[in-house]
């Protein structure tokens, strides 16, 4: 028998996963088929934060208005993926990693500016939707907030449709094949530029879908797009580039390592996710599951 | 095609030279630069520090200045980084021969052009940072600290708290030097003032962590009495979202410094936990005197939001600087500081003076606990216990020890 403080704290990590997970995998998915090391990840993240704001200040904060968020918010994001796909990454896919790097890194420094401009320098909160309030006593009377057990049902959701589109759709099928193959793909028929497209802006979506989710935890604010991206590199990293079943595994490895350091030793609680990092690529330096690249 | 390029340079040069004149003559201006961060997560404090000294400014220069010369100020983006502040200081006193400078929300950088300062002879009024080196054991004479410090801030929780029941404290923060100043600072005085005091446990998370339930769910398995939590920025906002979401606020009171102030509160509206106690050494609604009203009304007008403390310390830099050379009757820096020492003016808090030793703005702290207003759509603190600033601030004598 697992004592209740464990089990909740391993319950407290897995929901953080799910954040991690939806942010990392969209990541993941964009190394995998386009292969760019997108530094601007974070940001899309963090605008999609913003824009639940928003959304939810538009909508007058009521239930409605997380929800209306949760589909405004990612698709918002994938839109402005979408034009600065087809304004500019489109023309890079040849370009070394390293260029796309600075040029995601740039982007970034542009987001992030650009958010200043429009929300401003102030800390923005989006309040819990008032179902999810409160919390439960669970695990020996300690209590769980409400709002995680809505991310633990979330996060598996995610990851079923990410699995259905990438397995029995026929777009998924082709960007699998394109990543393993580009000029094949491309010599059969398929425009691949399109498919790159749609996953890029799939993999932003996932972005701004984790922001939406974020937000109601935690303060929006200028910044929260940096520390996301280290974490979300690390985690595509101990999982293995592009493989989003890695970013999984490597979300969960993050999530509940730092859950559990924190009841070990809490003073040093931030190590552990870190150490479990050294670890994984001491040993399997190209990730846990089988890499793309 | 000679004969053009002849021109142009020759015109050029014509304009380089009257502009060079130009700030040569015109010395018919005071001139303060203003070394901050105004890109990223800062921005939601330095702008206020701007906004209150324009405010000053622009009412000082609407009465014809100071003694017939205008302050006339420019602004630098540090963007958080040491090198660039220091960078940009110099540039402004050498360059653009800046009278005083002004600013900033980053330590690091604050104790960087400390350092330039005291070769050049400079003024320079700290707005924001809170490092206790700037004033302690890095102060000089041309050095002014608007604003408290984490050696202050602590003192004054403690003072504060050592009249509680409390007995077995948890300590937790943002793994920074700011977190652990102001953790360090509470609990070594509180431990003098209340030698029943024990500490039951630490937790330290790193700068901008997005997640704190999991450290919460460990701190209400250990049922300590009080929580010390010395977070800053938005890990303010973050910790309290989480304390709400979690019920800890509900089971087990915390302090953190700042978390009854305007920035940390309003951003929640009724969502913020009530209970939470803390620290501040500003509010537009208290004290609730004309004084304070007006400055409100005034900052509301011309900015349309309500103003904060760094309002107050950009406003009172202003109004120090025109006070102190009104005082000493001429522009000149020695006298300047001379005329400062000691110096009590009005301001939106009652009277403040710049103590001579150590040249540290005396500012009164208020010790208070959130809790939900009638009238505003965000919480307030209530409960406003008001600690002066001879209570919590070192002594002279402490100061010059640090300073050997």
């Amino acid at each position: 028998m697992i004592p209740p403080g464990i089990l909740s704290q391993i319950f407290v990590g897995l929901s953080r996963t799910t954040i991690l997970f939806i942010v990392a995998s969209g990541l993941s998915l964009i190394l995998g088929v386009l292969r760019i090391p997108n530094v601007a990840h974070g940001s899309l993240y963090m605008i999609g934060a913003f824009t639940a704001f928003t959304v939810t200040k538009i909508f007058g904060e009521g239930q409605a208005a997380f929800w209306m968020a949760l589909i405004i918010a990612p698709l918002f994001v994938a839109l402005i993926s979408l034009i600065a796909e087809r304004g500019m990454f489109q023309f890079l896919y040849e370009r070394e990693h390293l260029m796309l790097l600075l040029l995601t890194f740039a982007f970034s420094l542009v987001f992030g500016d650009l958010v200043k401009l429009v929300w401003g320098g102030e800390y923005k909160s989006v309040p819990v939707p008032a179902i999810f309030q409160g919390f439960v006593p669970l695990f020996g009377g300690l209590p769980f907030p409400i709002y995680n057990i809505f991310l633990l049902v979330a996060g598996p959701v995610v990851a079923v449709l990410l699995w259905l589109l990438t397995n029995k759709t026929k777009i998924g099928k082709i960007a699998r094949a394109a990543a393993v193959d580009r000029e094949m793909v491309g010599a059969v028929g398929i425009n691949v530029s399109w498919v790159f497209a749609i996953v890029f802006v799939i993999g932003c979506l996932l972005a701004g879908l984790g922001g939406v989710l974020v937000a109601p935890t935690v303060s929006v604010t200028l910044g929260m797009d940096h520390n996301l991206i280290i974490e979300a590199f690390l985690i595509v990293i101990m999982g293995g580039l592009g493989n989003i079943w890695g970013a999984m595994l490597g979300a969960l490895i993050f999530g509940i390592t730092q859950s559990l350091g924190i009841l070990v030793w809490p003073q040093f609680g931030i190590v552990f996710p870190y150490l479990a990092v050294v670890v994984v690529l001491l040993f399997r330096p190209t990730g846990l599951l089988k890499s793309t690249w | 095609m000679k004969k053009s390029l002849f021109l142009t340079i020759s015109l050029v040069m014509f304009f380089a030279m009257t502009t060079v004149c130009s700030t040569v003559y015109a010395q018919s201006t005071i001139k303060v630069g203003i070394v901050d961060t105004y890109t990223g997560p800062p921005t939601t404090f330095t702008m206020d520090v701007l906004d209150g000294f324009k405010l000053a400014v622009n009412k000082i220069n609407a009465k014809g200045g100071v003694l017939g010369k205008k302050i006339e100020y420019a602004t630098r983006d540090e963007k958080f980084k040491p090198d660039i502040g220091l960078a940009m200081a110099k540039e402004l006193v050498l360059k653009e021969k800046a009278d005083i400078l002004m600013g900033t929300i980053n330590s690091a950088t604050t104790l960087a052009i400390s350092d330039f300062v005291k070769k050049e002879k400079i003024p320079f009024f700290v707005t924001f940072a809170k490092s206790d080196k700037i004033i302690g054991e890095k102060g000089h004479q041309y050095i002014f600290n608007m604003n408290e410090n984490t050696a202050m801030a602590g003192r004054a929780a403690a003072i504060a708290l050592a009249k509680k029941p409390f007995v077995k404290y948890w300590i937790a923060g943002d793994d920074y030097e700011y977190g652990h100043a102001i953790a360090d600072n509470v609990w070594n005085n509180l431990k003098k003032l209340n030698p029943k005091a024990q500490k039951v446990g630490e937790s330290w998370w790193k700068v901008g962590e997005a997640d704190f339930t999991p450290y919460i769910t460990q701190i209400l398995a250990a049922k300590p009495d009080f929580i010390i939590v010395a977070t800053g920025g938005s890990g303010m906002v973050n910790f309290q979202k989480a304390a709400k979401a979690t019920g800890l606020s509900q089971k087990i009171p915390f302090y953190q410094h700042t978390a009854i102030e305007l920035s940390v509160l309003k951003p929640q509206g009724q969502n913020a936990p009530e209970g939470v106690y803390g620290t501040a050494n500003y509010f537009f609604y208290y004290p609730d005197t004309p004084a304070n009203k007006a400055f409100v009304d005034e900052f509301k007008k011309a900015y349309n939001r309500e103003p904060r403390i760094g309002a107050l310390s950009g406003y009172m830099t202003a109004m120090f600087i025109a006070e102190g050379y009104k005082k000493a009757g001429k522009i000149n820096t020695e006298a300047l500081i001379k005329a400062l020492e000691d110096m009590s003016i009005d301001s939106p808090v009652g009277s403040l003076t710049i103590r001579g030793c150590d040249h540290q703005l005396e500012l009164p702290m208020y010790f208070g606990v959130t809790k939900k207003s009638p009238k505003y759509d965000f919480l307030v603190a209530s409960d406003i216990q008001v600690i002066g600033a001879k209570d919590y601030m070192p002594t002279c004598e402490e100061v010059k020890m640090l300073r050997k």
